[in-house]
Formats: C-alpha cells, structure tokens, sequence
C-alpha cells in the first residue's frame, strides 16, 4: 500500500488528458496498485463527465451523413467472438507486458558501481521524454542532486531515505527545483525505482563529475 | 430527421432531462450491445455527438473535429459491451473516451518513432470492473454533483473548464487569465476540495 502519492492536481490533469505521456505513464503505474488513487481519478472523471455534460453542444449540420456514418458501422454481432476479451478487468501496470516480472533480468546499464538505469524513452515514443528505471544497490547513496523541473519517482521494489522521509514500494514522490537531496537505498534490497524528469538533473556535489542520469 | 424510438423509456429521455437521464442511455447502450440497435445508437449519437464535437473545437482541432466525433461516436459503438453502469455513468465513460481519441491522435501527430509504443489506453485506462473500495451508485449522484457543481463560483468554474474543455495547463490558464499561477492553482484546489467534500457525502 502506497504512502505518498500523486499531487491532486496532477491526478487531475492526468484526468483530463492533460499531462505528458511520460508523466502519464508513471501516474498509470501508480494506479495499478493503488486504491485511493483510483478512486480519486475515478472522481475527476466524474467531473469531467459532468463538465461534459455541460458543454455548448455544437451544431450538427450533416445529418444525412449521419445516417449513413451509423448505417456503414460493422455488425457488433460478429466482434463477440472475442468475448473472453470484454472480461471485466480493472487497472492493470501498463509496463507488465513490456518488462521481465523479475526486473533484476533487465539489461542493466551501469552508471556507476552501485547505480544502473534502464532507458525506457522508446516506449513512451515522444521527443524530450526522459523515462528510465533506476536501479540503486542496498544501502548505496545517489550523490546530491537537484532538478531543473520536476523528478517524479515510483517505487517498483525497495525503498530509500532522504532528507524528508523514508519510502517503500507503490509510493509516489516527486521533487522539484527546490529540492536538494540524496537518496539512500535501504539496507536490506535493491531499491528499484521509475523515475520521470521533466528537466534534467543538475548534480551539486563533488560527484558532479558522473552525471549518471544525464547521459 | 429524427428517428423515433418505439419504447416509452427512451421517449422519457427528452422530456425528463432533469431527473436522471443515465439510466436511458444505459439502456440503449445495452440494446446496442445485445442487438446491434442502430435506432438506438442514433439517440445516443444525437445527444453526445455535439457535444464530442464541442469538446474537439475547444482543444483547437479545428476542421478535424470531425474526425474525433467519429472516431468517439465508433468506439462506442465497438465498445457499448465494455460499458458498466456501476463504474461511470454514460456521460462519463464518453468523456473519458474522447479524451483518449484526442490524447490518441496527438500522440500519432507527435511519434517520434514508428516501432512499438506504449498504447494510449494503457496509459490512460477504462477499467471495465470497479476495483476500489467504494461503492458507488453512480446513477442517483450524477444529477445531484452536476447540481453541486453549479453552486461553484465562476472563477473556479472557468479555470476547471480550460483544464478539461480546452486542455489548458495550469500556467497557460494563468497567461491567458493574466493572474498569478498560484491563484489558479488556490481556485483548482478550492473546486476539488469541494467536490471531494460532496463525493465522500456521498460515498462516491
Ligand atoms: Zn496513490
């Protein structure tokens, strides 16, 4: 169960198809596996539908096409066969059919020894995305960094500490320009994580040098 | 012309507007799916189809706006099996399918490679099946959240319709509004916090 989660105006934006595919794609991840989020998403829909509801309708002039755009529609009858398909399902990780359920299989890049990422911008396929998985060994420390824009961080598995709290799996932060931190992985696993950027990261240390989520 | 629907049900729907509408479209959304209704499937096209075209000219798509109400309008047709009263109620499982159609057709102007990406409907999903720990009768709360809505002021009313009429970021509605990013921001938490207020009323 998650612990932080997305800012409601982020959930928000994200319900009115607002946000950038790389922003969206981490809040879906979220939403696999978190039941408030869910039903906050499933509240701005709701608005969404109402404010729909309300929109000026605009006028309709070709109503003689209509007919014949409804009448080419192809027999729903014929689609059924695909029943197992219309099974009700909720939200699913969008990544699942993308990635090894044992995300240690991954071909890992190595940034340094003990932080790996794996690019993910050919997914999302837009240009200035910049989506990886990260990958911090137990116990091992990111260098001190902050942002141009905003980090958003999803936790796939482990955990890590900074200066402002302590987080585990399922749990949604995000940092921005403000922010000067320095994750700790926790001691016990590998803490891997989805990280999105909506600028690039600026390091402040003497680790400045690396750069490892620059390249 | 106007086709004309035999049952009473469907022959309440203009007349009671006010009262709770959903549970009309639901029905031809269900005749839809069973039977392949296209008399059906014209009263719901009727009703949304203007409003789907409001919604493309609004997020500027100008002469293709037509193209996101046919798009919408044979999704649902393909889709009306997938509908489930319990989750949204029609009006917004259309919405939300409209602005998949649109986010879709963006993403395709904007693909930077031809190979597999991510599909838009995994990113952003319409589950089929209510997963959350709420229950919800939709159907009863609509009219009563369309009406709470009313109730909000206008400056709140005019941010939320640019972020989901007009696909307006935050920054972009404080430019256009000429007030700072952090009052828009004030307005958008204050409409939420209502509504948040509202739906846990009501158990949403
Ligand atoms: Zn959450």
């Amino acid at each position: 169960m998650s612990h932080y989660h997305p800012d409601e105006l982020m959930l928000m934006n994200y319900a009115a198809g607002n946000l950038p595919t790389a922003e969206a794609l981490i809040i879906s991840v979220h939403l696999a596996s978190c039941h408030q989020c869910q039903t906050y998403v499933r509240q701005t829909n709701l608005l969404g539908g109402v404010l729909f509801e309300k929109i000026t309708p605009a006028t309709d002039d070709k109503l003689d096409d209509v007919d014949a755009f409804i009448a080419a529609l192809p027999d729903r009858k014929n689609n059924l066969n695909g029943k197992n398909s219309s099974t009700p399902s909720g939200y699913r990780n969008p990544l699942g059919q993308y990635l090894p359920d044992d995300l240690r299989t991954l071909a890992w890049k190595k940034q340094t020894n003990t932080i790996s990422k794996f690019d993910l911008n050919g997914l999302v396929g837009e240009k200035g995305a910049n989506v990886t998985l990260q990958k911090i060994s137990a116990g091992a420390r990111v260098p001190k960094h902050t942002h141009k824009g905003t980090e958003y961080t999803l936790i796939l598995s482990g955990g890590f500490s900074d200066e402002l709290g302590v987080y585990h799996k399922g749990d949604f932060i995000s940092r921005d320009a403000s922010h000067k931190h320095s994750p700790t992985a926790l001691q016990n696993e590998d803490c891997i994580c989805l990280t999105v950027l909506d600028a690039p990261i600026r390091f402040t240390g003497w680790m400045r040098i690396l750069n490892p989520f620059l390249s | 012309m106007r086709l004309k629907i035999a049952t009473g049900q469907a022959a309440s729907m203009h007349g009671s507007e006010t009262s709770t509408p959903n549970q009309d479209w639901a029905e031809l959304l269900k005749r839809v799916a069973v039977r392949d209704d296209r008399a059906a499937f014209r009263e719901l096209y009727n009703h949304f189809a203007p409003r789907i075209k409001a919604y493309a000219i609004n997020q500027r798509f100008g002469q293709q706006a037509e193209v996101l109400v046919q798009e919408v309008m044979t999704s649902v047709w393909k889709n009306a099996d997938k509908y489930n009263e319990g989750i949204a109620n029609v009006s917004t499982w259309i919405f939300t399918i409209a602005r998949n159609q649109r986010i879709d057709i963006l993403r395709r102007m904007n693909r930077t490679n031809v190979e597999v990406v991510i599909e838009t409907e995994e990113l952003w999903q319409i589950p089929t099946e209510d997963t959350t720990v709420h229950s919800i009768q939709q159907i009863s709360t609509e009219s009563f959240v369309k009406k709470s809505i009313d109730t909000l002021p206008e400056e709140q009313m005019i941010a939320l319709r640019k972020v989901y009429y007009e696909g307006k970021t935050h920054e972009e509605v404080a430019e256009e509004l000429n007030i700072p990013l952090g009052t828009v921001k004030g307005r958008i938490r204050l409409s939420l916090q209502k509504l948040r207020m509202i739906f846990e009323a009501k158990d949403l």
